[in-house]
């Protein structure tokens, strides 16, 4: 049966964000029975299309037509009576108790309020048969696989007669094997005449289970194809055809020798498998990839955060052994962290406070600290990095994004680093605070220091790196020299090589 | 015109006074409950009235001082009780079988430091909550004290070691004040001025950041146990001291009320000032409440009740600290 129907449209939406456009003009359709997959870049705008419908998020401007008529999605609850459901990547399962509790969570069912054990386990049971699936329903969730646990949500969901599924990249984190149990599911779902919308970054998947695509660049709708008309690299061309319009600063700094070297380093396989790679002084080296490729876990080995299943890294041509932060610190590696409010600051304690986590022994005269050098030292970082903030006194929470990350900067400058990571430099900070932070990585690139950076934004790591590297599934699968910088490039490295 | 100078002038001085409170905090309290107590009761403003709240006080801020490096550290101590009465009994016994005073104090003082070093392990490297670890530990130290003693009072204790809990300096300064005094000078500065300090509120204000700035957080953790064990050691000599005896069963719930102390002194702006003011606040309150002749069992509802209430207010404070 060729699905005609439209089951949900979407018409002209906007939302937009504190100083960041997330969706301008948005237009969509979903017919019922199909899978629609939805594709485009990190920050494309992907997710808040899934907030506004799952009611998380509540759109500007714009019109949602389900099943016909119009409906202003005022919350979760709304949205989930609709018959809208979110699988999201962060499954919502309650781990220390059964399957059959929770695809009935919240709702089991009941007489004269007295939950009905028996009914609720023969009917989760009832519903597992019905797909086919195999499940032990008095199983506790947190015993199942990471593939089992999503059947539970995608059972759970269609339990409360769900008519569109939405799927946040459902495979990420499956086997293969995995993979094509949930594409039979999928299927079957499109029996039943229930939508899908899958979301995902790996365009064979587009082919093996998609009816159509809609592509979203930039909050923008970019268009809708049918998947049988399209080739991988028209996909491509859509998710990036754009030109590059945001200014990067100059940068005169001079590649030097080489300054840290790291080789076949891996967690076990896990996230990082066997990577590879050195970085000179006055280098940028840009770290590209999907969310997930396992570029921050790669960082974090480096640091000394996680625990290296095996590789060496070099400092200045010497191994060193770095097994904790403390021990990276003293090789005077600094990271900027992807999360700087959960990894990077104290929020509640004083920029000062902040300023000197690090370099504490800076301060020090004889054990003890020294107030007035804690002041001229922060006021010196506050004045260079313009951190706009009344004193130094200022808890931290009370600034800006850009001006928190100038502080996680100025900690690490304090500390005399010579390696710099930075792990997503400006996300969620506005476009002059963004210019102002690529200004201060030049500066550092100019003082000789190695810098590594991981965006996941195409133009930021095109603008300012000199060399891009592309981690895809923990490997680094493609290495780019800045004369041959191009978007396609870079992308096909990343979704595994075209 | 005139109204709106008025008006001005108000928010002004709303803003003094909010100032002022704010930097007074608890102190205010203290000072409210101390006029107060003044002028309902006859007996409270005495000498003999106020040395003998001083001395119920100066054990519990002991303990209190310690626990506020365990609590702003992110972690609970729920074993300081036991360890005041096991440190009592320690020394009393060592004492009784002719060691020296000096030699029996300073052995379970550390003693008590390894024991909460011992706690700090658990917790940092066996990766169980504190608050489980401190339970465990809470058990293992009262099994051991009545171990020890047989569940009776060590007494027969030489007359030199009665001056930590009674003696007086200069015959007006009771001698655990002096004590209490020399440890708050000592925690506070080390809080303050040193980076052991920092390391202390970055661990509790943020464990991962702490990590990732290369601070040395099993260390941090492990000091910070061994920091109240010595402290709740400390305190529980100068209890025996003061009650001529080691005694078994003795301040059952110091421990609690310590770290009702330090909330009270309130968290969002840990210093040592504050936890001594905590101190305060609680002491006067046990004692008000006596003077008053408030019914004992009235006493235990009243001091819950205001305990709650005061972190309640440490809450709005901070929130409203934050809004600015």
């Amino acid at each position: 049966m060729q699905p005609t129907e439209d089951i949900l449209v979407l018409k002209k939406i906007n939302k937009a964000f504190p100083g960041v456009k997330a969706l301008t003009d948005m237009d969509f359709s979903l017919r019922r029975g199909e899978v629609h997959a939805l594709v485009g870049e990190n920050g494309a705008g992907k997710s808040t299309m899934m907030k506004i419908l799952s009611g998380a998020y509540k759109k500007d401007s714009g019109t949602i037509f389900f099943e016909g008529k119009e409906v202003d999605i005022t919350g979760p609850k709304f949205s989930e009576e609709l018959g809208i459901a979110i699988i999201y990547q962060e499954l919502n399962l309650i781990h220390r108790v059964s399957v059959a509790e929770n695809v009935f969570l919240g709702r089991p069912p009941r007489r004269a309020g007295v939950i009905q054990w028996g009914r609720m386990y023969r009917d989760a049971k009832a519903l597992f048969d019905s797909f086919d699936i195999k499940m032990d329903v008095y199983e506790d969730v947190r015993r199942l696989s990471i593939a089992q646990q999503q059947i539970v949500e995608i059972i759970k969901a269609v339990s409360i007669n769900a008519k569109v599924v939405i799927m946040d990249e459902p495979t990420s984190s499956l086997t293969e094997n995995e993979t094509q149990i949930l594409f039979r599911i999928i299927r079957s779902l499109k029996e039943k005449g229930i939508s899908v919308i899958f979301i995902t970054h790996r365009l064979d998947e587009i082919f093996a289970i998609c009816d159509r695509m809609t592509v979203l660049r930039d909050g923008c709708y970019i268009g809708t194809r049918d998947v049988k008309d399209v080739t991988k690299s028209e996909m491509i061309a859509m998710m990036i055809g754009r030109e590059l319009k945001q200014q990067f600063p100059e940068r005169s700094a001079e590649i030097g020798d080489e300054c840290l070297r790291v080789e076949h380093m891996s967690d076990g396989g896990r996230h990082v498998k066997d990577v590879s790679f050195s970085v000179r002084r006055g280098e940028v080296l840009g770290f590209a990839g999907l969310v997930g490729a396992g570029r921050t876990e790669t960082m974090r080995l480096i640091f000394g955060a996680d625990h290296k299943a095996q590789g060496k890294i070099f400092i200045d041509g010497r191994e060193v052994s770095i097994a904790s932060p403390r021990q990276a610190v003293a090789h005077r590696i600094g990271f900027v962290t992807e999360n700087r409010k959960e990894e990077g600051l104290f929020l509640s304690l004083p920029v000062r406070n902040n300023i000197v986590a690090v370099a504490i022994d800076k301060i020090k005269s004889f054990h003890i600290l020294n107030f007035g050098k804690e002041k001229e030292i922060s006021d010196k970082y506050v004045r260079d990095l313009q951190i706009a903030t009344p004193s130094i006194n200022q808890r931290v929470v009370f600034l800006s994004g850009g001006n928190q990350q100038k502080v996680v900067l100025a900690k690490w400058l304090l500390s005399d680093s010579q390696v710099m990571i930075l792990d997503e430099p400006t996300r969620g900070i506005d476009v002059g605070a963004k210019r102002e932070i690529y200004e201060i990585i030049n500066q550092l690139a100019a003082q000789g220091k190695a810098i590594i950076v991981v965006s996941s934004e195409m133009e930021e790591i095109m603008g300012i790196s000199d060399r891009i590297l592309v981690m895809h599934e923990g490997e680094i699968s493609g290495e780019v020299k800045k004369e041959d910088f191009s978007q396609s490039t870079i992308t096909e490295y990343a979704v595994g090589g075209a | 015109m005139g109204d709106k100078n008025a008006i001005k002038e108000k928010t002004s001085f709303g803003q003094k006074l909010n100032k002022f409170t704010d930097a007074m905090g608890v102190w205010l309290v203290v000072l409210l409950f101390f006029i107060i107590l003044s002028v309902a009761t006859d007996n409270f403003l005495t000498y003999a009235n106020l040395t003998n709240v001083v001395r119920q006080i100066c054990v519990n801020a002991l303990v209190a001082l310690g626990a506020s490096y365990v609590i702003l550290g992110g972690e609970i101590d729920l074993s300081t009780s036991n360890m005041c009465a096991f440190a009592g009994c320690g020394a009393a016994l060592l004492m009784r079988a002719g060691v020296n005073m000096w030699l029996a104090m300073l052995i379970m003082l550390v003693v008590g430091a390894l024991i909460g070093c011992l706690t700090g392990v658990i917790v940092n490297y066996l990766k169980i909550p504190s608050f489980i670890a401190s339970l465990g530990m809470q058990y293992v130290i009262l099994g051991t004290t009545l171990l020890l003693t047989n569940s009776e009072p060590i007494s027969g204790l030489p007359e030199g070691f009665m001056t930590f809990g009674r003696g007086y300096i200069f015959d007006v300064i009771p001698v655990p004040v002096i004590i209490l005094a020399v440890m708050f000078a000592i925690g506070g500065f080390v809080f303050k001025y040193t980076s052991f300090g920092r390391s202390v509120i970055s661990v509790g204000e943020n464990i991962t950041a702490a990590k990732l700035s290369g601070i040395n957080v099993s260390r941090t953790k492990v000091a910070i146990f061994s920091i109240g064990g010595f402290s709740a050691a400390l305190a529980g000599i100068v209890l025996a001291s003061r009650l001529s005896s080691g005694q078994p069963m003795a301040g059952t719930d110091i421990g609690l009320q310590a770290i009702a102390a330090v909330y009270v002194g309130g968290t969002s702006k840990g210093s040592a000032l504050n936890v001594l003011a905590g101190s305060l606040a609680l002491g006067l309150v046990n004692n008000g409440l006596n003077l008053l002749e408030v019914n004992a069992y009235w006493q235990k509802v009243a001091l819950g009740v205001i305990i709650i209430f005061a972190v309640l207010m440490d809450q709005v404070r901070a929130s409203k600290t934050a809004k600015k």
